[in-house]
């Protein structure tokens, strides 16, 4: 193999030569110098050929020198793992890279993808659609595993990312996007005129096209001004310059997302910067339009602009004999001094008006022929084709919110409103809005900066002229016959734009999605302009008439990392603990997760099951003294004048004659009368009251009651406290907790008379203050302990130790369901699962008759009073068997189909420890009139159907006695 | 990605804030009980029939990420230029 050619020129250069950097292209090692991007590094080694095109895998090299280029993607490998799809013009080159080239099978040189017959008609605008309607099998058999195998852009690289990335914010008077001169001017403007201003530039260095130019400004070189204003905006104190930053998106009230990659050696990989301006200059300049000509895909033809920018700005000369063909004269003078600078020798320079008829060349372009306007035919060899359209305003960030862009046939571009006319917050500039001159951009960008100063009144209105658009070229360049393309990227022809007019996809969404021009990673920034001017050489539609597809960000691809910042792992979905948290697991609880709650589910002795311990936990509570955590509850604080009348409004059962010192169990309905919550309501004292809410709805219900509280009636005189996190709570249970609570040295009378059921003391156990409220979700006696979150170890210490006398046991989150099904109380998401009235609950009768209630009306509706609805019954499984989680409730056997119909399904299923049997609660059509009744119980999951009787909700000890000590 | 502006807080992003709908009054509360058909028909109307305009919607907002009180707004819905209409309080 021969070494590769040095194609870096001797001098010259925003390259720092002192500083060689290694990396790979597909195996082989390279060299360049910190400045180059992969694109001129590529370059500077020789190698043009960097990719295989997505659909017909045709040779492709680097086109543009900007985030526009659309063929040359590859696979970049650093410390972090692999990234597919980077264009190679916008990696910033550091040390070591490893790069390979994508859509290769087997190599760039030689890919079987182009001998699949594949590349001829059978992939052409509409495959998909056509293919997916006939032939019915071809897409399984043939295709599929085909394309599979061929397409698609690169490969993920599905090892976890180890990065850092972040997110952050930034505020700003003035937010200028790009920093060519219309940037550098509108930024230097701002920053001199006193408002804070961020210079956000996506390259590393600013400056934009004047770091290559030949250009002066003030007297100076161009491009030594743009350093001269880089130095000087980073040195005053109200202006942040922000390199390597890609704005991707405008959203509402002045907000741009912005991408900043870090350098190497930086902690972060990448942060997504969320900036809020008064006002955004938008100064992202112009992307060259590319020519349209069979053979226009070669490596070897590139952008006029990006000719210079490798030969001015990296010292790179990318071809040694050249054909241009540039329509705009200016643009042709500029690139023809850049390559005679670089020794190029010109080959031929086409005129506006001549036809090509073809590039030619395998791997890389080697000939050009055309008909100049003689028609006299000729051909010429070269290596490098320099081409030229004219230019598109990047006003993609301007249209993102919505606002239109208006053809304008003398730029032959959708431009953005005009300044006056628009009032938004961003204002576009120089060749965001078609101005191109370099004096016109610095004039604009200047007068904008102002505008938006005398806007905020930190100056008067100057009123400084807008530089006039600069015309599109007068005439282009004609085209032979041939494979001509006008979306790289996706291998878009001029034949498949004719084929969806043909085939009337017309529209120009429709168009889009036919063709897929526009599409992929670089969404049509070289190929959108062009693919409309020939939907109108062939249709009869003005471009006004056929407008734009609609722009959304992200403009560029950005990293998802970035999008997602810390948010992973356990900053995505932090884990509460509960106060008793390392109490717990000292006496060796399992924990759970339960919703963002790391809940104690049990606590197993040694070598013991989870069944096992349930149901010595169970029986413990049943025949003696449990403890469980109860902390997760939402706990408010509700206090004054109308803290009564407030409450009454929001739960449905009447307890305006509740006393202080007593407590009720509550249910609050939605508007719509479903039971949304149930809880207790705990009287404090004549305007204060403790409010329960349960685990599940403690945030929802919060809100709610917030809601009622300052929007709904905020005439009245109550404030809410979320006190949650201030009581760490624990429930004793079990016929002995009035004995434990006693041994717990009350300065409170705890006796049967003292402390009965549905009661609230404030007081102290051995000089801890508490609030123990007498209530029971288990069915035993019990008593819930609130003690200040900091006393919770002290609190679990005394229960532990003065309970061994009736050994303790404590209990988790499996047992306290057990417990409750046992009992057939509620469980939220399980009974009260938002589609549940009051009566399906069996708890019809709290409704109140004397007040009005939040859901009262239309818990009233005829559907929700009707008869033959789902109500909550108990199951007993007749053979004494397991009963399966979920089934459905039915009279009938299932049919040979597996069918029966449905009365209603099982909420909860056990083996309860107490009755040693197994039993169940459920939804059944009329089913508090079905007692004693036999019903199927069908599984087709578990795969079993078992008989089971119908019994009320409460298995145990239904008369209550228990509970009331 | 609105920037409203909370009576507490002062301007904040939209992230911080939950949506809580079109601001709806609900029928007065101390009427008769009895009269079960009109409640049932002004409670319908109220809370499925939400108003859904082209153009200014009052609306209230949690802020969760900030002082977790209601924010009332009017939002015009063709352009989310918004104007506060605070009469909130702390609660
Ligand atoms: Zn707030």
């Amino acid at each position: 193999m021969s070494p590769m050619p040095d194609c870096r020129l001797p001098a010259g250069g925003l390259i720092d030569r002192n500083i060689t950097l290694n990396f790979s292209f597909d195996g082989i090692a390279m060299q360049c110098y910190s400045g180059d991007t992969l694109a001129s590094a590529l370059l500077a080694n020789g190698q043009h050929l960097v990719a295989r095109s997505l659909k017909y895998h045709h040779p492709r090299g680097i086109v543009s020198a900007g985030l526009e280029e659309p063929s040359a993607l590859v696979t970049v490998t650093d410390q972090y793992g692999s990234t597919p799809n980077l264009k190679v013009t916008e990696v910033v080159m550091r040390d070591g890279l490893t790069v390979t080239s994508q859509n290769n099978h087997p190599s760039l040189k030689r890919d079987y993808g182009r001998f699949l017959k594949l590349g001829g008609s059978a992939l052409s605008a509409g495959f998909y659609y056509k293919t997916f309607l006939w032939p019915k099998q071809a897409w399984h058999k043939y295709f599929a595993p085909i394309i599979r195998n061929l397409a698609g852009q690169g490969r993920v690289d599905p090892t976890p990312d180890h990065a850092y990335y972040d997110k952050r914010r930034k505020f700003c008077d003035v937010l200028v996007i790009g920093s060519g001169p219309a940037g550098c001017a509108a930024a230097l403007t701002a920053a001199q005129g006193g408002a804070t201003t961020i210079l956000i530039e996506q390259d590393h260095i600013l400056g934009g096209s004047l770091l290559y130019t030949q250009d002066s400004i003030d007297g100076l070189n161009a491009t030594d001004w743009a350093a001269d204003t880089s130095e000087a905006l980073h040195a005053l104190s109200n202006v942040t310059v922000m390199t390597r930053t890609l704005a991707f998106g405008q959203y509402d009230h002045g907000l741009i997302q912005a991408i900043e990659t870090g350098k190497d050696g930086d902690i972060n990989r990448a942060i997504m910067w969320k900036i809020r301006a008064r006002k955004i200059i938008l100064a992202t300049g112009a992307i060259e339009r590319p020519v349209v000509f069979p053979g226009n895909d070669k490596p070897g033809i590139m952008l006029a602009n990006a000719v210079c920018q490798y030969i001015r700005r990296f010292a790179v000369s990318p071809g040694t004999r050249a054909v241009v063909a540039v329509a705009a004269e200016e643009d042709r003078l500029r690139a023809i001094a850049a390559m005679q600078d670089a020794g190029i020798e010109i080959a031929a320079i086409l005129s506006p008006g001549d036809q090509i008829i073809s590039a030619t060349g395998r791997l890389h372009v080697n000939a050009v022929t055309w008909k100049n306007d003689k028609g006299q035919r000729q051909r010429t060899k070269c290596d490098l084709v320099v081409m030229s359209a004219g230019w598109m305003p990047t006003a993609h960030i301007f249209a993102q919110m919505g606002e239109k862009l208006t053809f304008h046939a003398e730029t032959q571009s959708f431009l953005p409103s005009l300044p006056e006319q628009s009032h938004h917050h961003i204002d576009p500039v120089g060749g965001a809005r078609g101005v191109l001159h370099m004096d016109a951009c610095l004039a604009d960008g200047k007068a904008s900066a102002h505008d938006a100063m005398a806007d905020f009144n930190m100056h008067k209105h100057l009123d400084l002229p807008r530089p006039a658009v600069a015309p599109a070229p007068i005439q282009g360049f004609e085209r032979g016959k041939g494979k001509a393309f006008i979306d790289f990227q996706n291998d878009v022809t001029t034949a498949d734009i004719a084929l969806a007019q043909r085939e009337g996809y017309g529209h120009i969404e429709l168009t889009k999605r036919y063709t897929t021009l526009g599409m992929g990673t670089d969404q049509g920034k070289t190929s959108w302009t062009n693919g409309l001017l020939e939907m109108l050489s062939i249709s009869d539609m003005e471009a006004a008439e056929i407008g734009h597809t609609t722009y959304r960000p992200p403009y560029s691809p950005v990293s998802i990392g970035a999008l997602v910042g810390t948010e992973t792992g356990q900053q995505m979905t932090p884990i509460r603990h509960t106060p008793f948290h390392k109490g717990f697991a000292d006496l060796g609880c399992v924990f759970q997760t339960s919703g963002d709650w790391l809940y104690s589910r049990y606590f197993p002795q040694p070598d013991e099951t989870m069944a096992a311990a349930i149901k010595r936990e169970a029986l413990a509570v049943r025949n003696s003294l449990g403890c469980v955590d109860m902390s997760t509850l939402g706990k408010i604080d509700i206090y004054g004048a109308d803290a009564m009348l407030f409450l009454s409004r929001l739960y449905c059962n009447d307890f305006s004659t509740l006393k202080t010192g007593k407590l009720r169990y509550v249910l609050m309905l939605r508007e719509d009368g479903y039971v949304l919550d149930d809880g207790t309501i705990s009287r404090l004292g004549e305007h204060h009251f403790h409010l329960t809410i349960t685990t599940a709805n403690a945030g929802k219900v919060w809100q709610y009651l917030k809601k009622a509280a300052m929007v709904d009636w905020p005439e009245l005189d109550v404030t809410l406290t979320s006190v949650s996190d201030q009581w760490a709570s624990l429930a004793i249970a079990g016929p002995y907790a009035r004995d434990l609570l006693s041994a717990l040295k009350p300065d409170f009378d705890v006796s049967p008379a003292g402390l009965p059921f549905a009661s609230v003391r404030i007081g102290h156990l051995d000089g801890y203050p508490v609030r123990v409220f007498g209530v029971s979700f288990s069915g035993e006696l019990s008593y819930e302990i609130n003690i200040p979150s900091g006393y919770a170890d002290a609190l679990l210490s005394m229960v532990m130790e003065h309970g061994k006398a009736w050994n303790i046991t404590p209990y988790g989150l499996e047992t306290l369901d057990v417990l409750r099904i046992e009992k057939g109380h509620l469980s939220i998401g399980t009974e009260i699962d938002g589609r549940r009235t009051a009566d399906d609950l069996g708890l019809g009768k709290m409704l109140s008759r004397k007040k009005d209630f939040v859901g009262r009306a239309l818990s009233q509706r005829p559907a929700m009073i009707a008869g033959g609805r789902q109500q909550l019954i108990g199951l007993i499984s007749e053979q004494d068997e397991p009963i399966p989680h979920a089934a459905h409730l039915s009279d009938t056997e299932l049919d040979q189909n597996g069918c029966a119909e449905s009365l209603g399904y099982l909420t909860a299923s056990i083996y309860s420890p107490v009755m040693d049997h197994y039993i169940a609660l459920g939804f059944l059509k009329n089913g508090r009139q079905r007692v004693g009744d036999t019903v199927w119980a069908h599984s087709p999951i578990a795969g079993q159907s078992i008989r089971l009787k119908v019994t009320s909700s409460c298995f145990y000890d239904p008369e209550g006695g228990r509970y009331r000590g | 990605m609105l920037l409203i502006t909370c009576p507490h807080c002062g301007p904040r992003d939209e992230s911080e804030f939950s949506y809580g709908g079109a601001r709806r009054i609900w029928p007065d509360h101390d009427a008769n009980p009895d009269q079960t058909e009109t409640a049932m028909l002004d409670w319908h109307q109220t809370l499925y029939l939400s108003p859904n305009p082209s153009g200014p919607l009052t609306e209230i907002w949690y802020h969760g990420g900030g002082c977790e009180c209601w924010v009332e707004i009017i939002r015009n819905t063709k352009d989310h230029s918004i104007s506060n209409r605070q009469k909130g309080r702390a609660s």
